[in-house]
């Protein structure tokens, strides 16, 4: 393959899963810099869509043995559901989690919230790691059929193939929040973050606002996993929805402005484009660096996030105070 | 008390009586005395029901649940010190307890001293740290609601796990320790001076030392009325700003003691304290956020029902039950299904006292309600949450 293209097909790579990752960060902005809800289990929803979606969408997989090992053992699956079913079932499964977990949690202080949705992610996670006939285990679910299969595999044509799709979801999913957050019923949230009392005062139910947002917010960070699912074509649990995750989430969102969801997106840009340019400086380091590399850049997510809450907690693009009229 | 000669004795009497007023036992603490005797009491004739059906064997899953709990124990204490008094959940608290691990580590490897040094150093390092972190970041973020401090504290962790990630290797390292056998007692159960005695006193110590720093010193009384009402003790003349220093310096030393202590029962590495974090909270949510008391059962708890639910995952691991797979893997999922439990039923925790403007119904309550179909006045008019 020609050097250029293999080179775009890495950028290409880099926009799919910065799409992915827009998409978690919509879906948090919605629940947080809109409703106030602070979600620290954004690693377990993304976990729950990927998975609902591995599952429905992967043709049946036998365990495949060589040599008396297990290499990929069998799991659930063999539905090969068309990915629009499957991203669907995502979004139900997740919103129906998040349903789940909010109804208990949404009535306790926001850390109380905080530390409910992060152990329930590690719940899911430990699930996802020891359940191995449902969800593969550690090896995780490979041989996810890709959006559109091109017969000579070409992975330029894939990367760009998700990019116009993830693309246009993307999009979609902008221009349906950006005109709910802006109707009456975003506007009860943004009223319910400020002043929850105020809001009730006024005769709103907010635990039925706080409900809907937060499941709402869950189902879209299902999507997010459905389309991880098919920008990798693998998922393994211990990496890819690991706590680590949902930090991120959290600081794309900050840096971008919670409370905006074009702030969101570019903060999904930005902040995996910092992971995505270490990990290609990654290749330019000298050996004994490369892991050091990868440390160091977690730890400017760390800087990042203590300096932006000290002194710019609004963000880069700051929420749009609409006057009243 | 009349007269000049025995005002004398009386006052003697006095004097006598404040300097062991920490051994007088007013009712309250007798009546928690009674009820703490009738819980072992009866946690003791579990174990020996446990030990009469299963073999004495078994009862090594409650000894590793109490040198877990006896972790978790001071882990929780300086966890739930801070939440009470600046008010926030510090995400950064596990790392802090790598970072412990790690300057004991450095004391007793590199500088080729005994742990106990270790011990000291870390604690006396940990508690500075502790009082910078409070100066550089923590102090500028008062005001901001609990979710500002939150995030800054995820920040403070991953720079110090990935910190020591990048300039200790990700390898695993064990202390230099005298090496003990177990001393069997039947097969299957053994006891072990470090593992079994160390954690378990050094457990017991912390928690007695910080009932004492609570309850007989001013510090602590200061910093039981700041986690109690900070305005009402700031009017009361409380410098505030030093019982905060205080508690930072007091919660890192004890994360620093309860990193060494999981060292010593495992192995150190850099995720080592990040992985038992939500143990931690778990322990202290369980007891009731903002009480070390609370903190103190909610970690006895915690330990001991995710070691003693081994037994009851392998069982449902055989395939003639369920055939779970990798069953015992599921024990650390166990308190967090006691905390999500606790959340539903007791927001305020075991020990907890609960808040006088906390909402009436709880979820049970209001889904038996639901199915009655009925919604009382107190349910409509109710307040929501317990309030930002």
């Amino acid at each position: 393959m020609a050097i250029d293209t293999g080179l775009l097909t890495n950028i290409g790579f880099y926009v799919s899963i910065a799409i992915v990752f827009s998409v978690l960060a919509l879906g948090f902005n919605l629940q947080w810099g809109y409703t106030g809800l602070f979600n620290a289990g954004i690693a377990g929803f993304f976990l729950v869509g990927a998975y609902v979606t591995a599952i429905a969408i992967t043709p049946l997989s036998q365990p495949l043995i060589i040599g008396g090992v297990t290499v990929v053992p069998g799991h659930l699956g063999g539905y090969s559901l068309p990915f629009v079913v499957g991203a669907l079932l995502a979004m139900v499964a997740s919103g129906l989690t998040a349903a789940l977990i909010a109804i208990p949690a949404l009535r306790l202080r926001a850390d109380y919230l905080a530390i409910a949705t992060i152990a329930f992610a590690e719940i899911l996670r430990i699930f996802a790691i020891n359940l191995e006939s449902t969800t593969g285990g550690t090896i995780g679910l490979p041989l996810i059929p890709p959006l559109i299969q091109y017969v000579p595999a070409d992975p330029f044509l894939s990367a760009v193939t998700f990019v116009a799709i993830g693309g246009a979801i993307l999009l979609a999913l902008l221009l349906v929040l950006q005109f709910m957050v802006e109707s009456p019923w975003g506007r009860v949230l943004r009223a319910i973050r400020d002043d929850e009392e105020a809001t009730m005062a006024l005769g709103k139910n907010a635990y039925r606002y706080k409900l809907q947002a937060f499941a709402l917010g869950g189902a879209i960070m299902g999507l997010a996993g459905a389309l991880f699912a098919v920008a990798l074509l693998y998922i393994e649990p211990s990496g890819s929805f690991a706590p680590a995750v949902t930090f991120s989430v959290w600081v794309m969102v900050i840096v971008g402005g919670a409370g905006n969801n074009r702030g969101a997106i570019l903060g999904a840009f930005l902040i995996y484009g910092m992971e995505w340019g270490s990990v290609q400086l990654k290749d330019l380091a000298p050996a004994q660096l490369r892991d050091t590399i990868f440390y160091i850049r977690i730890m400017i997510i760390g800087v990042l996030l203590i300096l932006l809450i000290l002194f710019r907690p609004e963000g880069v693009l700051r929420e749009r105070k609409r006057a009243l009229r | 008390m009349a007269g000049t000669s025995t005002s004398e004795s009386a006052e003697e009497t006095r004097a006598w009586q404040s300097r062991w007023a920490a051994l007088r036992l007013g009712p309250r603490v007798r009546r928690q005395l009674l009820r703490a005797i009738v819980v072992a009491a009866i946690f003791l004739a579990f174990c020996a029901l446990l030990g009469a059906l299963f073999g004495v064997g078994i009862l090594s899953y409650t000894l590793a649940g109490l040198r877990v709990g006896s972790i978790v124990i001071v882990a929780a204490i300086g966890l739930s010190l801070i939440y009470g008094i600046r008010g926030f959940a510090n995400f950064a608290y596990g790392d802090l307890m790598t970072l412990g691990a790690y300057v004991a580590l450095l004391v007793n490897l590199f500088g080729g001293i005994n742990l106990v040094a270790g011990f000291v150093v870390a604690f006396v390092t940990l508690g500075a740290f502790g009082i910078v972190l409070e100066l550089l970041i923590f102090r500028r973020l008062e005001g901001r609601g609990p979710v500002a401090p939150l995030v800054a504290s995820v920040g403070v962790g991953l720079i110090i796990q990935n910190g020591i990630r990048a300039t200790a290797s990700t390898q695993q390292w064990n202390y230099d320790v005298t090496a003990i056998g177990e001393i069997p007692i039947v097969p299957g159960l053994g006891f072990h001076w470090i593992r079994d005695f160390a954690t378990l006193a050094i457990g017991l110590s912390f928690m007695v030392s910080l009932h004492v720093l609570l309850k007989y010193t001013n510090l602590g009384k200061a910093m039981r009325a700041t986690a109690d009402n900070l305005e009402l003790a700031k009017a009361t003349g409380i410098d505030t700003k030093r019982v905060r220093y205080a508690a930072w310096a007091v919660s890192c030393s004890f994360a620093s003691t309860a990193g060494i202590l999981l060292g010593l029962i495992a192995v150190v590495k850099p995720t080592m304290g990040f992985e038992v974090l939500l143990l931690i909270f778990a322990a202290v949510i369980v007891g009731g956020i903002g009480s070390p008391y609370g903190a103190m059962l909610g970690g006895l708890v915690v330990g001991l029902s995710q070691e003693m639910s081994v037994p009851l995952l392998l069982w449902l691991g055989r395939p003639e039950v369920i055939g779970l797979e990798h069953a015992t893997a599921y024990k650390v999922a166990v308190p967090f299904f006691i905390m999500i439990g606790v959340l539903l039923l007791r927001p305020w925790g075991i020990a907890g006292r609960q808040p006088a403007f906390a909402p009436r119904t709880f979820f049970v309550e209001r889904l038996a309600r639901v199915l009655r179909g009925k919604r009382t006045s107190a349910e409509r008019a109710e307040g929501d949450g317990r309030g930002g």
